[in-house]
This record gives C-alpha cells, sequence and structure tokens, in this order.
C-alpha cells in the first residue's frame, strides 16, 4: 500500500526538468463509494473515479495544474482546496466554499487552474460542509529539482495519517452543532488510519535513506509519530525546507506535514514497526475499546515477522519551534499590523456551542467574499460590507502582519492561514494566558516558519507574514468540528490589488457553479448592490444567552411573587377566620 | 445554610410532632377531666402511665424504621438513585408538596382536630364500660378487642405517634433526596421541639389567638415550601429530560451555559444556584420561597397553578364553613362564588372565635366541620 512515488515520477521529473514547466491535468469525478478501511465497518466515503482511497496529485514546481472536478454525489455540493499552496494570482482556485468560489452543486462541474512554485508536501480536500473526513482528501507532492536535500535520500514515501469516523459528516455535525451537546464536545474517531489502511507493511532496502513525507489529513486528532529503531530526521515542514534536525518522535496535528529522512538499517534481522498515536487529550470522553494506535512497519525482511510495537513510557514529541528554515529568512522586525484574537467557546442562544474569535463566530456570508471584493469597487477596503460575522481582517499590500492569538480554551487547536507561511515567533506553554508583548521573550532571529501551528491550552502563539499575496485567505482552526462551530477569520488582503488581477478574469464556470446553486455573487456580505453598507438579510449567528433576567423573566418572577403573597393572603382569611361552631 | 438546616425538613417534623402532640394532649386533658380527683388516682395514673408508654414504644418503632430506610438508601439504593435523581427528586417532590398541602389545610383547624379526637376517646371509652360488665366466655376477637379497649390510652397515641412517625420520614426522605446529610439532624431537632411546644401551648390552653396567629404564619411558610417543592419537582423532571438529550456536557457546564435547556429557560443567572455549595445562602431561598436560578415555563408556571389551586381551595372550604354548603350547590341566591366573602373583616371575629376552639368545649358534632376534617383522611 505504500505509496512509492520515485518508481514512477522519477522518470516523469527527469522528463520534466528537460521541458521545463509542464501541465498535469487530473479529471477527478466525485462520488460516494463504499470502503471499509479499519477493518471495523463498511461505510460511503467520497471517493474520485469510483474509487477510494482517491488519488495523489503529484508534480513538480514550476508545473501548471488543472483538476477537473464533476460532483457526482448526489446529495451534496462540494470544492477542493489544496492545502499549503499560496495561490499567488490565483486566489479564486483556493477553494474554500464561500469564500472564493461557490459550491459545486450536484452534477456540476468546476475547474481548479494554477501553478505551483513551491516544492514540498502538501495536500487537497474538500472545503465545504465539513466533508473531507467523508474521505475527500488526498495528498498533493510538488518535486523539487532543486530540493537542498536531495542528495541526502534515495527514495521517497509518502504516509498520510488520519483519525476515522464510522459515522458521515453530515449526520455528526448536525449532532455537533446543537443544544444536545451543549459543552461542545466533538465526537471522537472510532479508529486510525494510516494510508487509509491499518497494520501498513512498507518494504525497506537495508542501507538506503527514504524520505518519509508524512500527511495528517485528520479531522481532529493529532498524532504523534515514532519510528522504532530509527531516528527520524526533520527537512520539511509544511513546504519549507529546514536546517536537518533529528527527533525521536513529532507531533503532527491535524493538517501539518513532516518530511523526514530515515536511513534503514544495514541489516535484515528485524522488522521494526512504527506508530501513530492519537492525542486522547482532544477528546472529551475516551470511549472503552478506541484503539488511539494505527501501526506500520518497515519491513526488510517479508519472511520475519512484525513485531507488535513495544509501550512507552511517555509521548515526548519534538518541539517543532526550534525547527530552523534552510533558507534562514529572518524574523520581520518590524510589524505593521497586529491583528489580536482572543479565542473562546462559549454557548448561543440556540443552545449550541460555538467558537469565536473576539466574541465573534464566523458565519459565511451570502456573497462569497472575493465576488464581494470583486463587486464593490472602491468599497471593497471597507471592512464593515463583509458583514457582521465573517471577522474579516483588511491587510494593505506588502505590509508585515502579526496575528497574536489568545486561546482562552482548556484545547489544543491547529490554527491554519490560506495562501500564506507564517514564522512562529513565540508560542507560549499551556496555561500561560494571553501574550504579553513586555514579557516575551526574545524572538528567534529565524523563526520556524509553516502553515499549520499548534497553539496549546489557555496559550498563546504570535505569528508574522508579509502581506505579498493578494488574496481572500482564511485563518481557521483545522479540526473539522471547529470550522463547524465558526472559529474562523477572513483576511482580505490588498483587496484593489485582487480588484486588479481578477476583475473580469474570474473563468466563466465559476459564475455557471453560483448560477445553478443559487449564490448571489454581487454586492456586500448580504447579497446588497445598492447600499453596501446596509447588511439587512445577512446571514447571522443565534443571538447571545441572555445575561440573567429578561422581560418575561421578571414578568414571571412579578407574578409568582404576587400569587405567592395572594396565596397566604387567602390562607390567612381563612386561618383567621372563626371556626363556626355549628352550621346554621 | 442548607447544609446544616433543611428548612423542609423542619416544617414537616413541626408539624408531625404537632399533630402528635395534640392528640396526646387532647388524651391527657380527657383523663384529667373524666378522672379528676374525685375518681381513683391509681387509675389515672396507669392510664397517664399507658398514655407515656404508647408515644415511646410509638418513637422507638419510628427510629427503628428510619435507621431501617436510612441504611438500605445508602448502601443499596444510594446508585440506583443517582442514576436517575432528577426523577426522584422531581416525583418526591411533587408528592410531597401535594401531601403537604393537604395536610396543611388542617393544621389551621386544630381545634377541630381536638374535637375530634375527643369523640373518638369518647367512643373508644363509652364502649369499654358496654362491655366490660358482662365477662363470660369469650372469643378470640371479643378478647383482642377487650384488650384494645383496655390498652386504648397506650393503642392511641402509640398508633398515633407511628403513624405520624412514619408519615414524617417518608416525608423527609423524599423533600431530602437531594439535601446533604447534615442538613438534616439540626432541622429535625428544632422541628420537634417547636411542635412539642406549641402542642404544649395547646394543652395549657394559652393565648389562642396569638396561637392562632401563629399557625397561620407557620402554615404559610408551610405552602411557601410546597409551592417550591412542586415547582422544582416539574423542574427536575424537566432537567431530566434535558440532561438525557444533552448528557455529561449538561453536567459539566454546573450553572453557566449549557447547563439548562435555553428553549424552555424563562430566566436564567450564571450563579445563586440552591444546588451550589459556595453561594449558600440561595439554598434557604430556594427552600423557603422555590427559587431557582434557572426556572423553566415548567416551574413557572406549576408555582403559579399551584397557588391558584391553592387559593381556589381555601376560597372554597372558606365558603363551605360560613355558607355551611359548597358553592356553585344548590345556589340560594345570586352569590355564588366564595370569593364574595372577602369583603368580610374577620379580625373583630377571631377573638370569640377563637373561643370555640378551646379545649374542653364539648359539642362535638359539626356536619360543617366533619367534611372539612376528612381532608386529613383520617
Amino acid at each position: 500500500m505504500a505509496i512509492s512515488l520515485s518508481n514512477f515520477l522519477l522518470p516523469i521529473s527527469l522528463f520534466l526538468s528537460a521541458v521545463g514547466a509542464a501541465t498535469v491535468t487530473y479529471d477527478f469525478d466525485v462520488s460516494w463509494v463504499h470502503a471499509n478501511p479499519d477493518g471495523l465497518q463498511t461505510r460511503p466515503v467520497m471517493g474520485i473515479n469510483g474509487k477510494w482511497p482517491i488519488p495523489p496529485i503529484v508534480a513538480t514546481k514550476g508545473d501548471r495544474i488543472i483538476v477537473n472536478v464533476k460532483n457526482s454525489l448526489g446529495n451534496e455540493s462540494t470544492s477542493l482546496h489544496f492545502h499549503g499552496l499560496y495561490q499567488n494570482g490565483t486566489t479564486h482556485m483556493d477553494g474554500p466554499v464561500m469564500v472564493t468560489q461557490c459550491p459545486i452543486p450536484v452534477g456540476s462541474s468546476f475547474t481548479y487552474n494554477f501553478t505551483v512554485d513551491q516544492p514540498g508536501t502538501y495536500w487537497y480536500h474538500s472545503h465545504n460542509k465539513g466533508q473531507y473526513p467523508d474521505g475527500l482528501r488526498g495528498p498533493l507532492i510538488i518535486h523539487d529539482p532543486d530540493s537542498p536535500h536531495k542528495d541526502l535520500y534515495d527514495e521517497e514515501i509518502v504516509l498520510t495519517f488520519s483519525d476515522w469516523y464510522h459515522g458521515l459528516m453530515s449526520d455528526l455535525l448536525a449532532g455537533f452543532v446543537s443544544i444536545a451537546n451543549p459543552s461542545g464536545a466533538e465526537p471522537v474517531p472510532e479508529s486510525s488510519l494510516v494510508n487509509e489502511t491499518r497494520d501498513l507493511p512498507i518494504s525497506i532496502e537495508p542501507g538506503k535513506t527514504y524520505l518519509f513525507r508524512m500527511i495528517n489529513m485528520g479531522a481532529f486528532a493529532a498524532q504523534y509519530v515514532w519510528f522504532e529503531g530509527h531516528t527520524m530526521r526533520i527537512v520539511e515542514v509544511d513546504g519549507i525546507y529546514t536546517e536537518p534536525t533529528d527527533a525521536e518522535m513529532i507531533y503532527m496535528t491535524a493538517a501539518q506535514r513532516y518530511s523526514v529522512l530515515i536511513t534503514a538499517k544495514n541489516s535484515t534481522d528485524a522488522n521494526f514497526a512504527f506508530v501513530g498515536s492519537m492525542d486522547q487529550d482532544l477528546f472529551d470522553v475516551v470511549p472503552d475499546g478506541l484503539n488511539p494506535n494505527v501501526t506500520g512497519w518497515l519491513v526488510y525482511d517479508s519472511t520475519k515477522d512484525n513485531p507488535a510495537p513495544k509501550e512507552i513510557e511517555a509521548f515526548e514529541p519534538f518541539d517543532d519551534f526550534d525547527l530552523v528554515p534552510q533558507d534562514k529568512e529572518e524574523l520581520y522586525e518590524h510589524v505593521d499590523q497586529t491583528v489580536e484574537l482572543n479565542m473562546k467557546m462559549d454557548n448561543l442562544n440556540d443552545g449550541a456551542n460555538y467558537a469565536f474569535f473576539n466574541d465573534v463566530t464566523y458565519v459565511r456570508p451570502k456573497v462569497p467574499t472575493l465576488y464581494t471584493v470583486l463587486s464593490t469597487g472602491s468599497n471593497a477596503t471597507n471592512p464593515v460590507i463583509y458583514g457582521s460575522n465573517t471577522n474579516q481582517i483588511l491587510l494593505k499590500a506588502n505590509e508585515v502582519v502579526e496575528i497574536v492569538l489568545n486561546n482562552d480554551d482548556p484545547g489544543k487547536h491547529p490554527f491554519h492561514l490560506h495562501g500564506h507561511a507564517f514564522q512562529v515567533v513565540s508560542r507560549s506553554e499551556e496555561e500561560a494566558g494571553a501574550y504579553d508583548v513586555s514579557a516575551a521573550a526574545d524572538l528567534p532571529s529565524t523563526p520556524m516558519r509553516r502553515d499549520t501551528v499548534l497553539v496549546r491550552p489557555n496559550g498563546n502563539i504570535v505569528l508574522r507574514f508579509k502581506a505579498d499575496n493578494p488574496g481572500i485567505w482564511l485563518f481557521h482552526c483545522h479540526i473539522e468540528w471547529h470550522v463547524a462551530s465558526g472559529l474562523i477569520a477572513t483576511m482580505i488582503e490588498s483587496p484593489l490589488d485582487i480588484q486588479r488581477q481578477l476583475a473580469g478574469n474570474i473563468p466563466t464556470d465559476h459564475w455557471d457553479n453560483c448560477r445553478a446553486a443559487n449564490v448571489p455573487t454581487e454586492g456586500n456580505a448580504a447579497g446588497n448592490t445598492v447600499d453596501l453598507l446596509d447588511l439587512t438579510g445577512e446571514f447571522k449567528s443565534p443571538g447571545e444567552l441572555p445575561v440573567g433576567f429578561e422581560a418575561r423573566g421578571i414578568v414571571a418572577l412579578v407574578f409568582s411573587c404576587v400569587a405567592a403573597f395572594l396565596g397566604m393572603g387567602v390562607i390567612g382569611w381563612y386561618g383567621m377566620a372563626p371556626v363556626k361552631a355549628k352550621t346554621g | 445554610m442548607p447544609n446544616v438546616f433543611a428548612v423542609p425538613v423542619f416544617f414537616i417534623c413541626f408539624r408531625e410532632c404537632l399533630e402528635t402532640s395534640i392528640i396526646v394532649s387532647v388524651l391527657l386533658a380527657f383523663l384529667k377531666q373524666t378522672l379528676g380527683p374525685e375518681h381513683d388516682v391509681a387509675i389515672r395514673k396507669k392510664l397517664t402511665r399507658q398514655v407515656y408508654l404508647g408515644i415511646l414504644s410509638g418513637l422507638l418503632i419510628c427510629l427503628l424504621i428510619c435507621a431501617g430506610i436510612i441504611a438500605s438508601f445508602y448502601t443499596a439504593g444510594k446508585n440506583a438513585f443517582e442514576a436517575a435523581e432528577h426523577i426522584w427528586e422531581g416525583v418526591f417532590g411533587i408528592l410531597a408538596s401535594l401531601i403537604i398541602t393537604v395536610m396543611g389545610a388542617a393544621l389551621l383547624r386544630v381545634s377541630k382536630l381536638q374535637d375530634k379526637w375527643r369523640l373518638k376517646i369518647t367512643k373508644v371509652l363509652e364502649k369499654r364500660d358496654d362491655g366490660g360488665v358482662a365477662g363470660e366466655k369469650l372469643g378470640w376477637s371479643v378478647k383482642c378487642k377487650r384488650w384494645a379497649e383496655k390498652y386504648a390510652m397506650f393503642i392511641l397515641p402509640f398508633v398515633t405517634v407511628l403513624r405520624e412517625g412514619i408519615e414524617a420520614v417518608l416525608f423527609i426522605a423524599g423533600v431530602g433526596l437531594g439535601l446533604p446529610a447534615t442538613s438534616f439532624p439540626l432541622a429535625v431537632i428544632c422541628g420537634l421541639a417547636a411542635g412539642a411546644l406549641v402542642g404544649y401551648l395547646i394543652y395549657k390552653g394559652g393565648n389562642h389567638a396569638s396561637l392562632q396567629l401563629f399557625l397561620v404564619v407557620s402554615t404559610c411558610f408551610l405552602y411557601l415550601v410546597a409551592a417550591g417543592l412542586f415547582s422544582k419537582g416539574v423542574w427536575n423532571l424537566e432537567q431530566d429530560a434535558y440532561v438525557r438529550l444533552a448528557g455529561e456536557g449538561a453536567v459539566e457546564a454546573g450553572t453557566g451555559p449549557g447547563s439548562y435547556d435555553i428553549r424552555n429557560s424563562v430566566w436564567h443567572v450564571n450563579c445563586c444556584s440552591p444546588d451550589s455549595t459556595t453561594a449558600s445562602g440561595w439554598g434557604i431561598f430556594n427552600s423557603l420561597f422555590g427559587w431557582q436560578n434557572s426556572a423553566t415555563y415548567g416551574s413557572v408556571i406549576s408555582y403559579n397553578v399551584y397557588w391558584l389551586v391553592v387559593i381556589l381551595g381555601f376560597l372554597v372550604l372558606g365558603f363551605k364553613e360560613r355558607e355551611g354548603r359548597w358553592p356553585l350547590l344548590k345556589g340560594k341566591s345570586g352569590d355564588d362564588r366564595a370569593g364574595g366573602d372577602d369583603g368580610r373583616s374577620n379580625s373583630e371575629e377571631s377573638e370569640s372565635g377563637m373561643a370555640h376552639g378551646v379545649m374542653g368545649k364539648e359539642d362535638g358534632e359539626r356536619q360543617g366541620g366533619a367534611k372539612v376534617r376528612e381532608v386529613r383522611g383520617m
């Protein structure tokens, strides 16, 4: 099952590097198929061209990728997002529904067409209705003929890790954002997968060095990953080359990627287990019988036993904050705009639990945000038009942006920014509270960069990036449950530049999908084209829970008091009345 | 405070003890009157001893039953109870509320109670006089009967104490399900002491006007407690449905968001919970007035409906006592509602009225009062 890309890609990439940039085309017909990857339960999964697991997208730096998507699901709209790609100049190909495009309705087609100038390990997945955990997720590998590490390994192997649910996301989400789940307890996965299966043997030749491209494609669970008897040497995280750094165990949140070098032993005496272990701290209740681990083996000799993994005493993963990018990009010292995001979880007056940035939970606008930019002319720089529930943040061209995220929640959250890799300039320990500039330690001179980063429980992170990529970029928690409960902010980066790039250049199939899906494409977040400041009719979150007494509470209390006093009055009247000795 | 003094428990003990002491006092007064100085002192002493013996043995058995219930609750029942805590509390709360309501009315007619018991005792003693003379061959049942008659002064207080005591134990068990064990002893002792004190005052025939006032006030509190229990009982049942829906999350939420069903909420403040162990003053508020930091339509409506029924009930009782007939039955003329009476001034009549209730009043047969008394279900 191991996808040994080099076997079939090496010739292609050699060919490509000879002729320069090529176009890689994929025709994806998305439909429901059945699969039983964990051997526990057969369930419907979203397959491509009638198959599941879905194929990896593989290209070489500089290539044009064209993905023709046809939605044959029959009951759900869809979309594809190419996680980690900057989409420079092609923000309309980024994929999140109601942000940069309309949903692809049942029976419709949509073409993603963009070039990739960034090598590395990425993945692609649906960015609609939280549906990628139903199976619509796969690796996206961009090869690099100029990789600084290319001489360090002989072969590369893609390993995807993920949690796995037996229920459909549509059903699970309906129960998650619901009065029946006031604490916002996330559904706990039934099992976990590696390369969409379990107990995965990987043939290893003695003495060779392998590049393992590891991707956490899960919906929720972070994974501890370790290889028994072998040390990992991290060379890339989220598409950013790093100085090679040794690690015995890594912690990979949902949506993070790590490329690690593993040098095989010189003998074939034994096979070695490797383990992905779901971080059970994330789970509200760990159900009886849940196996948090998924196992594979480095098989040196297929005639020998594959040993069961050994128990470990404690999880002591490598801290990715210590990584140094290979290009040594220096810290952005000067910050032009600081965006403070205070996140929390709370209940609204429908009884369900929601997630908030600065007390606002994300609710999708009526018009995809990109189309609001394109249809509002100079008003596009006015944040008001993007609605009251989109957590919009306007970024000016080429300014250095700092995101200070304070996690006022006792959970771990992997935050992901579309369109950029950011410098992780500070990350607190657990329970550190809000970020305090004056008390902050020295920032690293060459901070680690990536596109998905963990913030610890009740801790904080500080991220910096340069707004050099006009587009609409979501910043959100990559736990799919929290996407559903609104833990999303919308970065609107250089809207006037977006207009210059894309006005009149949106392919017609994008508009066709909006028409088919009956989604308006002009005006503010409420679809109002006349008065852009008038947001009447926009989608809004449920109201806040009443604090204390409302009118009805006061009326009820007054009524109850009056009833009680009246009642006691009558008791007094009866009780003090003389008892007649005899009746007339 | 609710951790050391359970108000409903106090009222229940007070009420049951008062009733017992009234009956006992009637007995003692009766003995004093019928077996006055002219009678045999030895017989009187013997009978008086029987009364006290009856009280003590009744009390003893009560305590045994009480201990048994507590023991079984804390050994076997605790888990079963906790699994469906809200249902138990809800059902027991509503039941206790209904029973207190029915009992409460009788408390206001203590004098009638006295009359009734006097009648009862007289009957028992009269029977003894009838059968006591001809003592020949007797059947087993007749022997039993005669034994019962001979020891009537023992059996009456014994049965009374036993009955009231078991009643109290059951009520306390019902009301106190959700209360901490530490809140019982003081409340029980105070309740018993207050009940005995009032009973003694009645026996001594003290100031009946102020006694009546005292009874009215304490009954008002009793009904406040009952209204709160009723409302809380309904709330408990609703909360049970919500907890079943929302699971652990609802429990984890404490008093905060998610701890209650917003769809039925009339008001909710994230504090001041009567169940809270820190903000304890609200527990008294809850015991006395049925305060809830989270009110639902069910709990508010049931509270008001409870009072409405109580008000109507007392108006009907009052009407019946004054007019000698039930409202709406064979109405003679225009005034068809008991409510029409409330303009009448009671304060003047109450002084003289009390005199009717004084001990020693002999005329026990009153058709009017009989129906009212049956409310007690004796």
